[in-house]
């Protein structure tokens, strides 16, 4: 596989980044320009490519505020996601300077200096299109990771309290650069504001009190936010969007003040990970992995350690699991939920859509894959390849069930 | 014998084509005018043939030809087939000739008299629009031409020559006309009285003289409902302006592009050899060319990628899809709307365009390089184009834009009939019989006479279905795309043939990748290779036939040989007397092997109810209907298989509908085939009143072919004897001599008597809405045939078909990893692992409300409607693709599913 993105400023041709995954070489100075110059050429006669395809892969240029034109070219991946994946780079771009800068292309020495910071946020994006590897903090794009638990309530209060201290609104607590749990008005911002917010917390591992200027690429492009990570614990960051004031310094009293009571909770709640799922819910042995998704808000729970005793997997690799359902997600189970379907330009005079589904499934020698919709939940479920379609399907809805009325679980 | 060797002198190129213009060769042919086929005048320069003859059935078309009684159009058609013959050879002739072929071809899908097509046109668009020129107004007219001086506008005739279509505007003169009428609306009337090409000048006379301003009528023309099969296939010049203007404004186009170094820069048109729809700066494709070479050359030289597929592009706010077709460093380039072809089709496209391109002209280099092929190229686009533009299956579909997403199983292979066996042993034999070209009894002089073909292999086709192939896999899929995609299938099934034949030089594909080095022993001779496309009724035979190894060698310009047509002709003629062509007609609307349930709403809990009611009154008229055809039944039979099968499917009122149309249809059927049958005995004893084995040969199958060599011998005793003008006769009936009649019918009847409703899917229900089964390999797929959707005539199935077409093109795309996989284990471009696992993908879908409302389940008493698609691949014995949609309650296991479909082949 391999995954190629480049940023070039649309009218002078300057390249502005290139980003690149897996196996391939660095892409020249002189390609980067042919490749520019073909979308330069195809709009002077009014035409724009939206997507060429190549075998196993595609080609994708896509423009922003024609000021800037980014590139990706994708093969052997899950290329399919690939449009997706400029738009989110084209936030993460917009996250970092904001969009001003970005129309105005004043100073693109200064800007490729800006865009800098950005580049491991980047790379954490580009694993996603990756089907072979362990994704460290994407595993799909559209989504942000979570972990279900019980303390989730509780902890909201928390983070409520701490993010009025500091005058913010939007705060929430990340473990493992996973998401558990938020602030009450968290839900304001758009989904990819928020998983960009947990993308930067992680890219800035290590910091223990830390502000950044972010532009929210949504809810303000123009004006800039200030975002503060602050480590509580090892692997655990609480995050909070807020003004100017107060000080770093004050912030780091008031998180000591907020979060001393709380240790125990939340060292309770890092031991839900890596099962991400309140230890009373349980699992049928066939299961051998799940990906349950919240629609509505973009979220996503990933588990792969269903049983609760430490029995080891029986033949397929823990990564491999998540590689499958990831696979399954992007390729199939997308297609249950109409909403999550991002394509900028459909044809109107072509109805692509495929009509309501409501389950999918996928089966091979080694494993089967199997999703199924309820109202606002979207569960794919992993199981052996012994088990008959009939008894899947059973046992998909019976899970989605206990999802919808579990009390541990907050969204 | 002298008429065969006449046959044979004639076939020799030398006389063909080079006496056109001696008048000995005229008076040479006019004494064996008997001989001469009534396509011989068709037979182009290049020794192609395009003869198209469609039969007027009066209740074949909605728009029925309404002056077929008229007696001009009788004196007409005389006098055309008069000429045809007289003026077979002779420049003048032929240049009338060719005239009338147009002229005969305008005949559109409608008939062959023009007239009524522009009185049904009439009726059918009554859109007209008035415009009213100036007086004062006087054109700059280059040619000087009085209507371009009066009105600005040049005007060209319609085929039928009568006919006024608007061919261009001048400059000045497109600010009074545009928008408003456009090029290819037919001009009606000035000032209020109808013209044509006849009396315009006269028209245009008058309008000097008149002092007021003329008042010009356009008719609308709304493009596709008048393009017409019949013409474009026929055609021997570029495609009329408003054909061609058609096809601009719909965005269809194609384009090749030579890129090496040398003949980019020698070329006018850097490096383009080829484009359609022309003129070049009008074709977008053509204008922005650049982008795709540069991506073309970038991606697998800078971007380490494969050659680029399609390119998806936006213009005009169309899009549309590009696809790239690349031959060393030429690339074609071909473009069709996304809204009239999707992205899956459009690739599947790309590869049979070139397909087609190579098999007719050996490679796409040569294809586009070839000297004065500009307009056979050009008529071939626009039919492909024609083709994927215009949906005339008259079902549902025909609304435009809804046309792409019908598509799947046209796309990825040719649609095969599982036919019941002994059916298909009679179809087999047949072919079987042409292809062994035992022409024995024909000549004594066997030794001297050399064979010109040898025949390689024959498909049959009914109504756009293949009932058998006797080619190898890839050349079937190659011919299979050119009959497709030039509309040939589509029209045998949507008229009734006369008469059709054509005949092509080809590039078979064992030929075009064979090693010119390679001396193996087995390898193909160097010949020349010949396709022979004969249709009649809904039947087409794509003939493949082999010049050069132990036949004659072919030289220079070849053109049909009359006597291997015939042989064609008298292969459909004998399926005819079979009867097979009616037989084919009930058993393509008896919806079994297997059946579909095409009434979905009976599976719910209020179809159930509906289904009750109708059960009972059902059986009434049953009862009834059975009372009156019993008795006949059992007189010619003894026994009432069908009668029971009747009865015992009544619990399901749809085939109980079904066998019933089976009654009406055996009725008719065996009073009609036993008038056949005293005919074809009568000719029986015309000719073989010495030979008893013929009446005995009846038994046993093996006697027969014994008793049938023994005829043949006999005869061709005879026929050595004989005078020669037995030999017409010899030809016509020969088949019906030689296979027992009586004994086929009755096999047939037997099978139609037998037609066993059989079921793929378990439960007590059938819940199998449609499936198919591809072999990709053989380029061949099962499925219920094309009108099922229009014999069930159900919105809830409508709904139901299409979507498990969208889903299939999903599903089919996601199995080709695995497909890919286990062809190539090392692929130049590593694939994803997890989705080459993936060996079946099933969706469940749900029918929305608005669609159950329409079928009468209001949402009180409905649970939701789900159905389910499944496509699964199996890599044993050979690798095939399964699809199958089928209702919720039943769980289905799909490779029970394939097995059982398996024991109905």
């Amino acid at each position: 596989m391999s995954a190629i993105v480049i940023a070039v400023a649309t009218e002078s041709g300057v390249p502005i980044f290139s980003r690149k995954r897996g196996n391939n070489e660095n892409i020249q100075f002189s390609t980067i320009a042919s490749l520019h110059g073909i979308n330069m050429f195809s709009k002077c006669h009014n035409l724009s490519v939206i997507n060429s395809q190549v075998e196993n892969g595609s080609i994708l240029w896509k423009e922003y505020y024609k000021s800037v034109t980014l590139i990706g070219i994708v093969t052997g991946g899950l290329e399919c996601d690939l449009e997706l994946l400029l738009a989110c780079i084209h936030d993460v771009m917009v996250f970092c300077v904001g969009k001003k800068e970005l129309e105005n292309l004043k100073n693109i020495d200064q800007l490729k200096r800006d865009l800098r910071q950005c580049y491991p946020i980047l790379d954490y994006l580009l694993e996603s299109l990756d089907p072979n590897s362990v994704p460290s903090m994407t595993l799909v794009l559209d989504l942000t990771q979570s972990i279900l638990c019980s303390q989730a309530q509780h902890l909201q209060q928390v983070l409520d309290t701490y993010a009025e201290r500091v005058t913010g609104r939007w705060a929430c607590l990340s473990i493992h650069g996973h998401l558990v749990a938020t602030s009450s008005d968290f839900y304001e911002l758009d989904p990819r504001e928020s998983r960009l917010l947990l993308l930067l917390a992680a890219a800035q591992d290590g910091a223990p009190l830390r502000d950044t200027l972010v532009y929210l690429p949504y809810m303000s492009p123009d004006v800039a936010f200030r975002a503060v990570t602050c480590k509580l614990l090892a692997d655990v960051y609480v995050l909070v969007v807020c003004g100017a004031t107060p000080a770093l310094s004050q912030i780091d009293e008031i998180v000591l003040q907020c979060w001393e009571g709380y240790a125990q909770i939340i060292k309770e709640a890092k031991l839900v990970h890596p099962r991400n799922f309140p230890g009373s819910i349980t699992f049928e042995p066939c299961v051998l992995g799940i990906f349950l998704i919240n629609i509505n808000r973009r979220r996503c729970v990933f588990s792969r350690h269903l049983q609760l005793s430490n029995q080891k997997g029986r033949g397929m690799s823990g990564s491999h699991r998540m590689d499958i359902l990831r696979t399954f997600y992007v390729t199939s189970a997308r297609d249950l939920a109409p909403e999550l379907n991002f394509r900028e330009i459909l044809d109107k005079d072509s109805d692509e859509s495929l009509g309501k589904i409501t389950e999918t499934y996928w089966s091979s020698e080694y494993h089967k894959c199997h999703a199924q919709r309820s109202t606002n939940l979207l569960c794919c479920v992993l199981y052996a390849p012994t088990i008959p379609t009939h008894t899947m399907r059973l046992l998909t809805s019976q899970m989605l069930q206990e999802f919808l009325t579990n009390k541990d679980i907050h969204w | 014998m002298n008429k065969f060797k006449n046959k044979v002198h004639y076939e020799s190129p030398c006389d063909s084509d080079n006496d056109w213009t001696d008048s000995t060769g005229d008076s040479k042919y006019s004494d064996s005018e008997s001989s001469v086929p009534e396509w011989d005048s068709d037979v182009g320069e290049d020794g192609e043939l395009i003869f198209i003859k469609v039969k007027n059935n009066a209740n074949d078309e909605v728009n029925a030809p309404l002056l077929e009684n008229c007696e001009t159009f009788k004196l007409r058609s005389d006098f055309k087939r008069a000429s045809t013959r007289r003026s077979t050879k002779g420049r003048i002739f032929k240049a009338l000739k060719s005239r009338k072929a147009k002229y005969d071809s305008t005949s559109g899908k409608i008939n062959e008299y023009e007239s009524t097509v522009s009185k049904n046109s009439l009726e059918d668009n009554n859109k007209f629009v008035i415009i009213q020129v100036s007086k004062n107004m006087i054109f700059n007219s280059e040619k000087n031409c009085q209507i371009e001086k009066l009105f600005g506008m040049s005007l060209e005739t319609h085929m039928d020559g009568k006919t006024l279509i608007v061919a261009n505007f001048l400059t000045e003169a497109k600010a009074i006309y545009i928008p408003r009428v456009k090029v290819g609306y037919y001009l009606l009337k000035i000032n209020g009285i109808e013209v044509n090409s006849y009396n315009i000048n006269n028209m245009l006379q008058r309008v000097i003289e008149d002092i007021e301003s003329p008042k010009l009528t356009f008719q609308v023309v709304t493009g596709g409902f008048n393009i017409d099969l019949v013409k474009l296939l026929t055609l021997k010049n570029s495609p009329e302006n408003s054909l061609t203007q058609l096809l601009k404004d719909s965005m269809c186009s194609v384009l090749y592009i030579c890129c090496n170094d040398v003949e980019y820069q020698s070329n006018d048109d850097k490096g383009v050899l080829y484009c359609y729809p022309r003129p070049y700066n009008q074709n977008f494709l053509y204008n922005t060319r650049g982008a795709y070479v540069t991506l073309n050359h970038l991606a697998p030289k800078s971007l380490g990628t494969s050659e680029p597929v399609v390119s998806t592009v936006l213009y005009n706010n169309t899009l549309i899809n590009v696809t790239y077709a690349s031959h060393f460093t030429d690339l074609l380039l071909l473009a069709v709307p996304n809204k009239n072809l999707d992205l899956f089709c459009a690739k599947k496209l790309i590869g049979y365009v070139v397909k087609i391109l190579e098999f007719l002209y050996g490679s796409l280099k040569s294809c586009f390089t070839k000297p004065n092929n500009v307009d056979k190229l050009d008529g071939l686009f626009s039919r492909i184009f024609v083709h994927l533009l215009f949906d005339n299956y008259k079902n549902a579909s025909k609304e435009e834009g809804k046309v792409n997403t019908m598509l799947f199983e046209e796309f990825v292979a040719c649609h095969a009939v599982t036919l019941p066996l002994e059916v298909k042993i009679q179809v087999d034999d047949a072919i079987t019989e042409l292809e062994a070209a035992d022409y024995r009894e024909w000549t004594d002089d066997v030794e001297n006479f050399q064979r010109l073909y040898t025949v390689i292999g024959a498909c049959l086709y009914y109504s756009g279905h293949l009932l058998s192939s006797h080619l190898r896999d890839e050349d079937l899929v190659e011919i299979n795309a050119y009959l497709k995609f030039n509309s040939i299938l589509r029209l045998s099934a949507e008229k009734e043939l006369d008469k059709l034949v054509m005949w092509k030089e080809v590039f078979i594909k064992e030929h075009r990748s064979q090693n010119k080095n390679d001396r193996n022993e087995n390898r193909i001779p160097d010949g020349r290779w010949f396709l022979l496309i004969v249709g009649k009724g809904h039947f087409i035979l794509a003939t493949l036939m082999e010049a050069g190894g132990c036949t004659e060698d072919a030289i220079g310009v070849t053109s049909p040989s009359p006597f291997y047509v015939e042989e064609c002709e008298s292969c459909l003629e004998l399926l005819y007397e079979v009867g097979l062509h009616k037989y084919l007609a009930s058993w393509f609307s008896s919806n079994t092997l297997p059946q579909v349930e095409t009434t979905p709403e009976y599976l719910t809990k209020y179809g159930r109810k509906m289904k009750d009611t109708l059960k009972s009154d059902n059986l009434r008229t049953t009862t009834l209907k059975l009372s009156k055809s019993q008795p006949d039944l059992k007189r010619r039979h003894n026994s009432s298989d069908q009668i029971n099968s009747g009865i015992s499917s009544a619990d399901n009122p749809i085939n109980n509908y079904h066998s019933m149309s089976h009654h009406s249809l055996y009725h008719q059927w065996y009073n009609s085939s036993q008038k056949n049958y005293r005919h074809s005995s009568n000719l029986d004893i015309s000719y073989s009143e010495d030979s008893n084995s013929l009446k005995s040969n009846s038994e046993i199958s093996e006697e027969r072919v014994t008793g049938r060599r023994a005829d043949r011998e006999q005869k061709a005793r005879r026929d050595s004897s004989g005078s020669d003008s037995d030999w017409d006769r010899q030809d016509g009936s020969r088949t019906s001599g030689n296979i027992d009649m009586t004994d086929i019918r009755k096999s047939l009847l037997n099978e139609l008597n037998n037609v066993a409703v059989h079921r793929i899917t378990a439960g007590e229900e059938n819940v199998l809405f449609h499936f198919v089964q591809l072999e990709s390999e053989k380029g061949v797929l099962i499925a219920p045939m094309k009108t099922i959707e229009m014999q069930a005539n159900n919105v809830l199935y409508s709904y139901i078909i299409a979507s498990f077409k969208k889903a299939c093109k999903k599903i089919h795309d996601l199995l080709q990893y695995s497909m890919k996989f286990k062809k190539n284990h090392a692929p130049s471009n590593p694939l994803n692992k997890i989705l080459v696992a993936v060996r079946e993908y099933g969706s469940l879908f749900e029918v929305p409300h608005e669609v159950l409302n329409q079928c009468g389940i209001t949402k009180k008493n409905c649970e939701p409607f789900l159905f389910w698609v499944v496509g699964r691949v199996f890599s044993e014995p050979e690798p095939r693709e399964l699809y199958i949609c089928y209702h919720e309650s039943v769980p289905q296991d799909l490779t029970e599913v394939a097995l059982l479909l398996s024991y109905l082949e």
